[in-house]
């Protein structure tokens, strides 16, 4: 991830002495190869290994059913669903990774992105205006839904001691069961079968990267074949893709060159140092709060607008983003861009658990087992944590035994 | 309460019969011995061939500077570390503590500088803390006091055993730590630093009861790095430096000058910085300023005080007296619930800790990991952390990542802070050097005022040295200074002008040139409390009654 | 008004079937609170237990063979929790979060690999947990037929409340587990080893989690679902907070909100719609939590003036 540790744009006036030592690309390579036997890839491939016990263990053959899970995540129309499937989970993953960065375990996930996804389909459906202006606006609501929803959480413990691990978890359950009464009742489309509202507009859905019906889109796969991966993704793909990039950069500049995103890592370290130099913590978890619920209401509200199309009762939820996207923030150690990949990976998981259940006839569920396994396993080997603190144990030993 | 005889049942401690000389040497098998001691840790050797030999009903101190090894070599002893090589022998008896519980069963105790006390628990039970007393199964509280009361009482050790821990006196949670020894029928009781948190009267008690101890046959390991304790209690004392036991001496037979030859090879006293000029405009003013601790206790009782440009004023007092408070009230660290504080002419009496900061503080908090640095940042972000506000770090609302590190480098060369660089994590320096990082970030503020916290605790000499010349610099700047410090040399070196805090309020006023430790004991005990003219140094009474 | 009392007590007994699983999963969460673990994984150890209790009944045609396999799964569980927080000084948080998930990853697995079920799994086969009248006592009126016909895991639930209590506070194991939790390195300098304590802490809490799972999916219903635990664990974790980790309190905070389930039950009869009544137990943890710490700190803010 040299990306994260570059001074992108500075002149760099002296290369640092301890980088240095840079010549040709074999520390690069060494590096990536070290990284290779880092805690992350182990634990991976022993989350696997495990797996393939539980597979074998439920008849199935391991090889056989990897080979299927592999194939059907990476070929075809199985990638472009890997895809589809990331750019959520990316996006869960990285509204997580902000609050974890800044030292705030934020759990509540589910119930913000529910309630994004809900406020948006509201201003869907109702605001009058043209597509692109309403779809803004439902964004903007879902922002501002799962934003406040995730400020109410932090305003809980910085006034009333409340902490934010169990608040946002707790407040999830009313903001499920409202939406869920909402769909059921007020905002039920009459005389359909489907619990679900009236679809949205067409005008304020999400439209794809390059729709085939687009005199560009039909050149192109006039010129590649309907059958190319290329064209299937951009058909498929739609623009959340890009606000998801976009969040992506937002934050890694957020977290490298402004002061904000300086104090807030520092704050995820030590947050007693923070304050003392002058950080208003309080105020930075409201703040945090605010931003990873309402990123994670837009990955809602996206959801909705994109593939989607109405909200159907229960359907954000189960797509189990929130919770997954904990464990690819975990994964990732709260970067940017480790997030992008582990995100992918763990949605080619998911793809390939489904491939794996429609030809091997095992569970899909084995995809959540292995994303947990892995989690547990690092958590186990190399202590990651989702504050970066010191452990205050092997302070206190330190200071009372170590001294010399 | 504190004072008084021990209570009512048995008699007295004292008066002692005439000591005698506990170690007639040779022709008794020594109480405790230890020999070729050697511990490495990585990059430091810590013990180095250590021999030591303690007679039984000897109290031995074990001398030498921070750093020396004492704290590493007792906890060998105690079994918390396994030496690399060396031998421990306990009344003849070869003997390998692989665990404390092994040192506390042959016999040994010991008494941490951090107390390991359970603050819930009451005194009792934390005496009896794995060697409970119970009846058909069940902890018998009552039999548990009556042993406590009676070890207590036996030795002078004057406590309560049903209050709870948390809410004892630091005085009375030292004597805890002894009972707990004690109970456990410790013959070889090993104190470390036991006077730091004491005020001089405070120790000259603890010494009555070291003695009663050594005259009922129990040796006392008595670790200080105060001279004067080391002749006033010692029988014998050994010394070490930078890990190597340099000299065993019969204190009797020998002098303050030889054991600081000893311990560093050099003058050890520390130098003293007077001023060169008068003192200027006051920078910092409180004014009736008061506050409530954690547990919503009064931890500061309307305090008044002015510090002026290019002056230090220390605050001494006994640790847990409102110092600490003081320091994170005046920062705005801690919500004052009532006072004016003022700085550089500004009032931030309700400011936040950024604005208070603006207007012109430094601060060198007392505790360095918990506060002062982030220890898993590198020393690029420890170094910039609280600049990263305004330029050079900052243009244009970014932050420039360059400028930090190009900024950290040459801290770290003006500090001499050794460090592999300015990408290296902080958690990984040594006391001293760490300390050197929170002291480089705050000098470079440049700010009118500087709140220096135990800026030396727990630092080599060399640190300290370099940290004092830096505070008075700072002084001689133009700087003012707010000394907090439980090193009373460290205040008397340094400070132009003293306040005693005892239990939350200034109690004295004295004039560094003219004070003595003896003088600042007594106001630091309490002894000041109940007069009703504070001292003035400039003011032109100075009657301050005893 | 017909019959008040007929209604109150069918609220009772709905109370006490709220109350039992969030009451032993708690202590469970207290114990470990006390040995200095903050265990957040009570609710996977719990439908770990749910799960294996349904498996054990249906395979053995015992419910007690159920409520054995549930607590050896609940354990089985949280061995992993212990070894990684404990052993491996990971981060119980991360830990206990990526459990939670485990748990309803395997339950849901294992429900297609040994039974081709999705969703709800009801057989037959599965011997549920019979409630046990006490003679004479389930005769007495309003209370009696509630308090004395539980099934054997609701009354271990009502007994572990004082034993535990007597253990922490009366007994030396109790006197070094609290000290273990406050001061760890206290603990080690007398000879006490706090990993053995908190290994112990979680290991208990996972059997007692793993009751908790046996008397949902055996005694309350007689079927797993995935899932099924659905928040419980959470709010079992809240009420260790609320009652400061004292056993009595404990009860106190698990009777409350086995009254804001029963009380969201009886409305939904009386036609609220169940979405809204379903939150009730969440929303009533969350505003009882804010109260208890509003209260607190006024009570500590009262000491000073």
């Amino acid at each position: 991830m040299s990306v994260e540790t570059t001074d992108v744009g500075m002149p760099a006036p002296s290369a640092p002495a301890d980088r240095g030592r840079r010549r040709g690309p074999w520390p690069i390579l060494r590096r990536a190869a070290m990284s290779l036997l880092g805690p992350a890839p182990v634990s991976i491939g022993l989350a696997l290994v495990l797996g393939g016990v539980v597979i074998a263990l439920a008849g199935a053959d391991p090889i056989t059913a990897y080979r299927v899970m592999g194939e059907g995540a990476l070929t075809g129309p199985g990638l472009v669903n890997t895809f589809q499937r990331a750019v959520p989970l990316v996006g869960m993953a990285l509204a997580l990774a902000v609050a974890f960065r800044a030292g705030v375990f934020n759990l509540g996930g589910e119930g913000q992105m529910v309630l994004g996804g809900l406020a948006g389909t509201v201003v869907a459906l109702f605001v009058p205006g043209p597509g692109l202006l309403v779809m803004l606006l439902a964004f903007a609501a879902a922002v501002l839904a799962g934003g406040l929803w995730g400020a109410l959480s932090a305003v809980l413990e910085t006034r009333l001691a409340v902490p934010i691990l169990i608040s946002s978890l707790l407040l999830s359950y009313p903001a499920r069961y409202f939406s869920s009464y909402l769909v059921r009742f007020p905002l039920k489309e009459k005389g359909s079968s489907l619990v679900a509202t009236e679809p949205v507009p067409e005008a304020v859905r999400i439209p794809s990267l390059l729709s085939e019906s687009s005199p560009l889109g039909a050149a192109i796969a006039r010129a590649l074949g309907p059958e190319n991966i290329l064209v299937r993704l951009t058909s498929t793909l739609d623009w959340s893709l890009v606000v998801v990039a976009l969040l992506i950069v937002a934050v890694l500049v957020f977290n490298r060159r402004t002061p904000a995103g300086f104090e807030a890592g520092i704050t995820g370290l030590n947050p007693h140092f923070a304050r003392y130099a002058g950080v208003r913590t309080d105020r930075l978890k409201v703040s945090t709060m605010f931003v990873s619920g309402g990123i994670a209401g837009l990955v809602g509200i996206m959801l909705v607008l994109g593939s989607q199309i109405r909200l159907v009762d229960g359907a954000l939820i189960a797509t189990n983003y929130a919770w997954t996207g904990l464990l690819v923030a975990l994964l990732a150690g709260s970067r940017p861009l480790r997030v992008a990949v582990a995100g992918a990976f763990f949605a080619a998981i998911i793809v390939g658990g489904e491939a794996m259940q429609r030809s091997a006839g095992v569970s899909a569920q084995i995809s959540q087992l292995i994303q947990a396994i892995v989690i547990v396993l690092i958590a186990i080997r190399v202590q990651v944590t989702w504050r970066r603190r010191a452990k205050s144990t092997v302070r206190e030993q330190s200071d009372d035994l170590g001294r010399v | 309460m504190d004072e008084g005889p021990g209570g009512l049942r048995g008699s007295p401690p004292g008066p002692f019969p005439v000591r005698i000389a506990a170690h007639e040497e040779g022709d008794r098998v020594a109480e405790l011995e230890l020999r070729g001691i050697t511990k490495r840790f990585p990059g430091v050797l810590a013990n180095d061939q250590i021999d030591i030999s303690v007679a039984k009903g000897e109290i031995h101190a074990l001398m030498g500077e921070n750093g020396a090894g004492k704290s590493t070599l007792m906890s060998i002893l105690y079994g918390l570390y396994q030496p690399d090589a060396g031998e421990i022998w306990l009344r003849g008896e070869r003997r390998r503590f692989s665990s404390p519980i092994e040192a506390i069963d042959a016999g040994l105790g010991m008494v941490f500088q951090a107390f390991k006390l359970f603050p819930s628990l009451t005194v009792a039970e934390n005496v009896i803390y794995r060697e409970e007393v119970t009846r058909r199964g069940l902890l018998d509280h009552r039999e548990a006091n009556r042993r406590v009361t009676e070890i207590a009482d036996r030795y002078g050790l004057a406590v309560d055993p049903t209050a709870r821990v948390e809410r004892v006196p630091v005085g009375v949670l030292q004597r805890v730590e002894i009972l707990k020894a004690l109970y456990r029928d410790a013959q070889v009781l090993i104190l470390d630093e036991p006077t730091a948190v004491l005020t001089p009267q405070e120790a000259e008690r603890l010494f009555t009861i070291l003695r009663a101890l050594a005259d009922d046959g129990r040796t006392i390991i008595f670790i200080t790095h105060k001279l004067k304790e080391v002749m006033a209690i010692s029988d014998r004392v050994t010394i070490l430096r930078d890990g190597r036991a340099v000299a065993s001496l019969t204190t009797r037979e020998t002098t303050a000058a030889e054991i600081t030859r000893h311990m560093t090879g050099r003058d050890v006293e520390l130098r003293a910085w007077p001023v060169t000029r008068p003192a200027g405009a006051p920078v910092l003013t409180c004014e009736g300023l008061s506050a409530t601790g954690d547990d919503g206790r009064v931890v500061l009782d309307s305090v008044d005080l002015t510090v002026r440009a290019g002056e230090i004023v220390g605050i001494a007092g006994v640790a847990g007296n409102g110092q600490t408070e003081l320091a994170e009230v005046i920062a705005g660290l801690r919500t004052a619930a009532g006072g004016v504080v003022t700085i550089a002419g500004t009032e931030v009496s309700r400011a936040g800790v950024a604005a208070r900061r603006k207007a012109g503080l430094a601060y060198i908090p007392e505790d360095r990991h918990g506060v002062g640095t982030a220890p898993t940042a590198d020393a690029t972000d420890n170094l910039s952390l609280g600049h990263h506000r305004s330029g050079p770090l900052v243009r244009r609302g970014v932050l420039q990542r360059g400028q930090m590190v190009e900024r950290a480098r040459e801290l770290i060369a003006r500090f001499q802070i050794k460090i592999a660089g300015p990408g290296t994590m902080v958690g990984t320096l040594s006391g001293g050097n760490l300390q050197k990082i929170v002291v480089a970030r705050e000098m470079a503020y440049h700010a009118p005022l500087l709140i220096a916290e135990q800026p030396t605790r727990g630092v080599d000499i060399g640190a300290i040295e370099f940290v004092h010349q830096q505070i008075a610099q700072y002084r001689d700047g133009g700087g003012a200074v707010l000394l907090i410090s439980a090193e009373l040399s460290e205040i008397l070196n340094l400070a132009q002008r003293i306040l005693v805090m005892f239990e939350g309020r200034v109690v004295a006023e004295l004039d560094a040139a003219t004070a003595t430790e003896s003088e600042l004991g007594l106001f630091m005990a309490g002894g000041g409390t109940g007069i009703s003219a504070v001292t003035t140094v400039d003011g032109t009474e100075s009657e301050h009654a005893r | 008004m017909f019959s008040v009392e007929l209604l109150d007590s069918a609220l009772f007994a709905s109370v006490f079937r709220a109350l039992i699983p969030i009451l032993l999963a708690a202590i469970g969460g207290l114990i470990c609170e006390r040995a200095g673990v903050f265990n957040i994984g009570l609710e996977g150890l719990m439908l770990s237990g749910a799960f294996a209790a349904v498996a054990g009944s249906y395979f053995s045609g015992s419910a007690y063979a159920g409520v054995l396999s549930g607590v050896v799964a609940g354990v089985a569980v949280s061995s992993v929790l212990a070894y990684g927080a404990v052993t491996r000084k990971g981060d119980p948080i991360v830990l206990a979060v990526a459990l939670n998930l485990f748990a309803v990853g395997i339950t849901a697995f294992l429900l297609v690999a040994v039974w081709d079920v999705r969703g709800v799994f009801q057989d037959p086969r599965i011997v549920g947990l019979k409630t046990m009248p006490i003679p004479a006592l389930s005769q007495l009126p309003w209370l009696g037929s509630v308090l004395f016909n539980l099934t054997l895991v609701g009354y271990v639930a009502l007994l572990v409340v004082p034993v535990v209590q007597l253990v922490l506070f009366r007994t030396a194991v109790g006197l070094r587990l609290r000290g273990v939790g406050e001061r760890p390195l206290a603990a080690s300098s007398l000879g006490v080893q706090p990993g053995r304590y908190q290994y112990g802490a979680i290991l208990a809490s996972g059997a007692l989690c793993g009751l908790a799972g046996a008397q949902l999916s055996l005694g309350n219903v007689v079927q797993f679902a995935e899932n099924m635990t659905s928040g419980r664990g959470w709010i079992a974790v809240v009420a260790v907070m609320l009652a400061r980790a004292h056993p009595v309190g404990v009860l106190g905070a698990a009777l409350l909100f086995g009254f804001a389930e029963a009380i969201g039950f009886r409305l939904q009869g009386n036609g609220l719609p169940s979405q809204l009544t379903d939150a009730a137990p969440y929303v009533v943890t969350l505003v009882a939590l804010v109260v208890a710490r509003r209260q607190f700190a006024r009570a500590s803010t009262s000491v000073a003036t």
